[in-house]
């Protein structure tokens, strides 16, 4: 019993250094460059690579050709983005592409968007407001009760907790008469006052359908959307666009990106060949021209450049040395087998996630540090065979074991 | 012979366990005083608002009432013990000295459960007048963590003090905060749910730990 004592504590100790070592390491080391933005200028019908990373300098911005620009140049080859500097300095062109250069409407079109996998892999709030969407107000206002989509749609009065059947009943059964099949799987909308117009929510139905709810003039308003065969709904996120273009961008099991067009409810396919919703974090700048699209991965970023029409015009795509390839993502693999976070970069759950090292160094590394133990056990005079499940320990875990069986002294050996 | 050691047990830690029972009702209540004002004073609709969308913990304030509590319980009944090297006075007893440690451990254990059981219902009850299952829930769950904190805090505050070396009390120390941590990240309501079983067993697991530096003082290491 009380050797089993000492092996839940090694085990546990194993555990909480592999969590706090490896991290107190890139603490004290710095850790890798985060990754570069990209942004496409119509003028220079070229990308714009701005790494605000490396540490040898602030930021830098590149074009593909590699020609660099300071803040002056980088401004004027952007005069969509940074067209109010550009005015107050006089430098703005008054006309682009042979259109006018009109700042309410530039304002308008300027748009971004990002994607991040932690938000995919998150837990979900059960209980959403329906915004009235055409109160004839010019302000949005929040309403006094939150839905929830079970065997039916209910709202439940904040005031006093308690549902209106009356509304939930005329909801309810607007979804039902468009084939709505409860319960919803996939709920997604901009739950907030602070947005350009109000479009209700995006819903996937038990049958992963996917239909559009919203209240206008306090009816519902319910809208079964066409999708075809083998559509396969993982994350809708809404955006709130003041040029109406789309509702929301929709992403597949299949690693598809779609955005659901305004009004007529067609899905338009972006051209992001090997983003993985999972993994890799998803940008879209757009302007009046055209709109910048990027993925990023570990040690890679991808982009292309689509016209308003969504056509290719121009692509890009660069990677960087990845932090295994690193000397200190090298140090840090030589000297760990692994390493245990309880956060990701991937999700917003709190989990054990268990990540292996690169290369195979670290098997020397384990097997050096459990000879240096059993050399220190032979100069002590300490039996081995005692000892052998702690020299395992040491071989599977390195750095880690050999920490917990010295803290938790194996001393069942010794006599009285 | 159970009985006289649980009476002992109990005369250590009965003021310190009801202290911490009435602590977290009073805090519940002031807690539950302040949701009602806001709900009927200033606007229920968007205090709702934010604790669904803007990760508002209206109970974040009994964060670390159980891990008080469970350091609290721990140094109740285990300092006692270490003042002179009392428990050896326990160990003499004609009963198995890993089963009397364990009794003495579960005892405290199933205190401190009991307390943080009784808070628990509390809460659940308080929260079901201004809120429905959707809030309640990952409120929960959230919260959940830190009670399970509390209960290893116990566990590991008795193994750390029955350790005869000063040296390894630090060293247990320091891996013990470690361990404590998993329970406190910060994180979005609901966010602790897929490890929560993980670290159910964890907990569980530290009660074993007081049988080491049991079995350390008992052999005499210095």
């Amino acid at each position: 019993m009380v050797k089993l004592s000492r092996y839940i504590l090694v085990l546990t100790g194993v555990l909480v250094a592999a969590v706090s070592i490896p991290s107190l390491y890139w603490l004290v080391i710095a850790k890798v460059p985060p990754s570069p933005v990209i942004f496409y200028s119509t003028v220079l019908d070229d990308f714009i690579i701005v790494n605000s990373s490396r540490m040898e300098e602030r930021s830098t911005r590149i074009d593909s050709k590699g020609n660099t620009y300071d803040q002056a140049d980088y401004e004027r080859v952007m005069p969509l983005m940074f067209f109010r500097q550009l005015i107050a300095d006089g430098r703005m062109p008054d006309s682009i592409n042979g259109v006018p250069m009109d700042p309410a409407l530039l304002n308008r079109y300027n748009y971004s968007y990002r994607f991040n996998p932690r938000s995919f892999d998150a837990p979900t709030p059960s209980l959403y407001p329906l915004l009235e969407s055409q109160s004839g107000r010019v302000n949005l206002e929040m309403p006094d009760d939150y839905f929830r989509m079970k065997r039916g749609i209910e709202f439940i009065v904040a005031r006093d907790n308690k549902v209106n059947v009356e509304k939930s009943r005329l909801f309810t059964d607007a979804l039902t008469e468009k084939g709505f099949r409860f319960p919803a799987s996939i709920i997604a909308g901009i739950p907030t006052t602070r947005k350009s117009k109000d479009e209700g929510y995006f819903i996937t139905d038990r049958d992963s359908k996917l239909f559009h709810l919203k209240m206008v003039k306090g009816a519902p308003f319910v809208e079964a959307i066409y999708t075809p065969e083998g559509f396969e709904i993982i994350q809708i996120e809404c955006v709130d666009m003041r040029t109406s273009e789309y509702y929301a961008y929709i992403y597949t099991r299949s690693h598809g990106v779609f955005v659901l067009m305004d009004e007529v409810y067609d899905l338009q396919r972006l051209p992001v060949e090997g983003f993985n919703p999972y993994e890799n974090t998803l940008r879209v700048n757009g302007d009046m021209f055209n709109k910048c699209i990027s993925w990023i991965g570990e040690n890679w970023i991808k982009a292309v450049a689509v016209d308003d029409m969504y056509n290719v015009v121009k692509e890009y795509e660069e990677s960087w040395p990845a932090v295994h390839d690193l000397t200190e993502g090298k140090i840090f693999a030589a000297l760990f087998p692994f390493h245990i976070e309880l956060k990701s970069s991937n999700s917003s759950f709190i989990r054990l996630y268990l990540k292996l090292s690169h290369g195979y160094i670290w098997i020397i590394t384990n097997i050096v540090l459990a000879l240096v133990y059993v050399s220190f056990l032979f100069r002590s005079r300490k039996p081995l065979v005692p000892h052998i499940i702690d020299i395992i320990i040491i071989v599977i875990t390195g750095v880690f074991g050999l920490i917990a069986v010295s803290v938790y002294p194996n001393r069942f050996h010794k006599k009285k | 012979m159970l009985k006289s050691l649980i009476y002992k047990e109990w005369i250590k830690i009965r003021w310190l366990a009801l202290a911490i029972l009435v602590a977290g009702i009073l805090m519940q209540i002031n807690i539950f005083l302040k949701v009602r004002h806001d709900i009927i004073f200033v606007d229920a609709a968007n205090y709702w608002y934010s604790v669904l969308f803007r990760n508002y913990q209206y109970f974040g304030s009994l964060k670390f009432l159980p891990l008080i509590g469970g350091l609290g319980l721990a140094i109740a009944q285990y300092f006692p013990e270490t003042v002179n090297k009392r428990i050896k006075l326990t160990f003499h007893l004609p009963v198995d000295e890993d089963e009397i440690l364990i009794k003495i451990q579960t005892f405290g254990a199933m205190s401190l459960i009991a307390i943080f059981l009784l808070l628990g219902l509390f809460f659940f009850v308080g929260s079901s007048i201004f809120f429905p299952a959707e809030i309640i829930i990952p409120a929960l769950l959230s919260s959940a963590p830190w009670f399970m904190g509390g209960l290893a805090s116990y566990f590991l505050v008795g193994f750390i003090l029955l350790e005869p070396i000063w040296l390894y009390r630090g060293l247990y120390a320091v891996l013990g905060a470690g361990f404590i941590n998993f329970f406190y990240v910060s994180a979005n309501p609901g966010g602790y749910a897929p490890v929560l079983p993980m670290l159910t067993l964890l907990t569980l697991l530290a009660g074993f730990f007081l049988l080491f530096s049991g079995y350390r003082f008992r052999k005499g290491e210095m």
